[in-house]
């Protein structure tokens, strides 16, 4: 992993517009936002339903496309990558976690982390080894020769954390990562990707309505109607607004 | 490496099932039409390929073997001229009307007059030296074991052809044609039971060469001499295929069987593909979560390639083991079925070609993977 300098800027979103068409009916989802996310920080993005906060991940995650303003990711203009430039971008430098668990049925916790490993050119025993520390890392060291079917919600969503921290990534995006779990695995989802925040210097960009999360975060950005609303941070304790 | 397709394959067998019996049954219904159409087709070209010798003469033009006229009986002379030739056989041709003691009607027969010594050429494959040298004796007559009931007649026992009285001396086994039930007989009764005056010499000639490669060039040196009346030659080989290939082709039987193979295929791979791609859309957010972490859509199509072609692999598999037990059954009952190394080929062939196609049409599925779907 090449590790950023903590509070570097990974990611610089600039006057970003996207609309969804339904119908005869044009939705504008984001609205000329800008934002900048920060190596080593675990940043929340809250707001209500349908603010455009999992449009925002897609978007700063190089899964989906802007109509106008530019997004930078670790100096990568993400508008000017073709799509297989894009899942090179994404197999070097991202990791995902989902609501859904979306692990392989037929895979073991062992193999549903080292899959990926394996298409970033890592040798077997590598890929092998990797998988092993990123599974203990999340307290699973002892159930990595189990299936999904004999995992809890839990200890899934772990695997799935797992697999997106094997990959060593600069950028982890979890979208409502925590949403499908009872409080304490919530609570352990919660403290893992603060942990892998400040542990490994990655940039977590975290997009929840779980009001658990807002305590844990480094930074909390509240939108609505497609606009950030406000952005604060827990230890500067500085309150900034921007329209 | 992840055996992903393996292990899923594996792991969800259930999901994969009725695509492996899909390719499995296709690929069977495949192989035992092919071998059945071999046999049966096949049966058409028993004359030529149950006996020895290499090139056979006869009327130009001669589409199949039931179809020939007599030709001039002095063209063996010219025959046995040339001096890659050791020996030339004649072989008389009659379309029969059999009567027989049991209440079976009149039967349509072809009457094949050939040689009795021990050592003929014709039928040599089919009948033993001790069965054809009972067809010395006059009127006697052999037929295939599997023909006794509709001739409605045994073994020892007496009918009429074309109103002569014929005895039968002898049973043999894979004599069975199409279109009508073979009768050997030599060629003195032949000759009696012929009817048409216009015959004057032998259907076709038979000769046996010194060299047997040399069958093509031969035939090629022997054909047409109009000192001789019309007559042409051909390797036993080449009118065997002519055969064949007239009542494949030229009787719209073939155009049927193809039809049908057609059709099997087409619905053995919409149904493979169909399964597939439901594996494919079943496992569509791991998918997705994949291409999402940066593993290309071209690894995922892989994934989804390496299943259809296990899917073929098991089907067929079940299809050979399947196939081989039918096919002996088929054999111990007489049913005419032939399998060469090269259709058992090309069956094998054509279901993993359904396989691939079926795979291919999955893969199309996967054009609907979009990891932004996954955040809401």
């Amino acid at each position: 992993m090449s590790a950023q300098p903590a509070n570097a800027t990974v990611i610089r979103a600039t006057d970003v517009c996207k609309a969804f068409d339904s119908g005869r009916l044009r939705t504008q989802v984001l609205d000329r936002l800008s934002l900048t996310i920060d190596a080593g920080e675990l940043t929340l993005i809250s707001g209500p339903s349908g603010c455009g906060k999992s449009t925002l991940l897609a978007i700063l995650s190089g899964l989906q496309k802007v109509d106008a303003g530019h997004v930078s990711a670790l100096d990568s203009e993400l508008g000017q990558l073709s799509l297989s430039e894009l899942e090179r971008f994404r197999l070097l430098h991202t990791g995902f976690v989902f609501q859904g668990f979306n692990l392989f049925p037929a895979l073991t916790a062992a193999e549903q982390v080292e899959l990926p490993l394996t298409h970033l050119g890592l040798s077997t025993h590598d890929a092998r080894k990797r998988a092993v520390q990123s599974l203990e890392e999340v307290g699973l060291g002892h159930r990595m020769r189990l299936r999904p079917a004999e995992l809890s919600g839990g200890e899934k969503q772990r695997v799935a954390i797992a697999r997106a921290l094997a990959k060593q990534p600069q950028l982890l995006f979890a979208d409502e990562p925590t949403s499908a779990l009872d409080a304490a695995n919530g609570q352990t989802i919660i403290d893992l990707l603060h942990r892998i925040a400040h542990n490994h210097g990655t940039a977590v960009l975290c997009v929840s309505h779980d009001p658990r999360l807002v305590a844990h975060a480094d930074r909390v950005l509240t939108m609505e109607d497609g606009r950030i609303l406000s952005d604060r941070r827990r230890d500067a304790a500085t309150e900034k607004t921007s329209s | 490496m992840v055996a992903l397709a393996r292990k899923t394959l594996v792991y969800e067998w259930r999901r994969f099932l009725p695509a492996i019996i899909a390719v499995g049954f296709a690929g069977l219904l495949q192989l035992l039409q092919l071998a059945l159409v071999l046999g049966i087709f096949g049966a058409t070209s028993i004359y030529i390929t149950g006996s020895d010798g290499e090139v056979w003469i006869g009327y130009p033009g001669t589409q199949s073997v039931g179809s020939g006229r007599s030709i001039d009986a002095n063209v063996e002379a010219r025959v046995l001229m040339d001096p890659a030739v050791a020996r030339v056989e004649s072989y008389l041709w009659v379309d029969g009307d059999w009567r027989g003691a049991g209440e079976t009607g009149g039967v349509s027969v072809f009457v094949s007059g050939i040689d009795p010594a021990a050592n003929g050429l014709l039928f040599a494959k089919v009948l033993s030296p001790a069965l054809r040298t009972r067809l010395a004796e006059p009127d006697a007559v052999i037929v295939d074991r599997a023909d006794l009931d509709k001739l409605g007649v045994q073994l020892g026992k007496t009918a009429t052809i074309n109103g002569h009285r014929v005895r039968v001396v002898g049973v043999s086994h894979g004599l069975r044609g199409l279109g009508g039930i073979n009768v050997i007989t030599s060629l003195d009764t032949a000759r009696r039971l012929d009817a048409d005056d216009a015959d004057i010499g032998p259907t076709y000639l038979v000769a046996e060469l010194r060299n047997p490669a040399a069958a093509e060039a031969v035939a090629q040196r022997l054909q047409g001499d109009p000192a001789f009346g019309p007559y042409t030659a051909w390797s036993s080989a080449d009118f065997a295929r002519r055969s064949v290939r007239y009542w494949l082709f030229d009787t719209g039987a073939g155009a049927g069987v193809l039809f049908l193979a057609g059709i099997v295929f087409l619905v053995g791979a919409v149904i493979t593909s169909q399964t597939l791609v439901g594996a494919v859309n079943g496992s569509a957010r791991e998918y997705a979560t994949l291409n999402a972490l940066g593993v290309g859509v071209s690894a995922l199509r892989k994934v989804v390639l390496e299943q259809a072609f296990w899917v073929g692999a098991l089907g067929l598999v079940g299809a050979v083991v399947l196939g081989a037990l039918l096919l002996v059954f088929a054999r111990s009952q007489d049913v005419p079925v032939v399998l060469g190394p090269a259709s058992a080929g090309a069956c094998i062939v054509l279901v993993l070609g359904q396989a691939a196609v079926s795979g291919m049409a999955a893969m199309r599925s996967l054009r609907r993977i979009d990891p932004a779907t996954l955040l809401r």
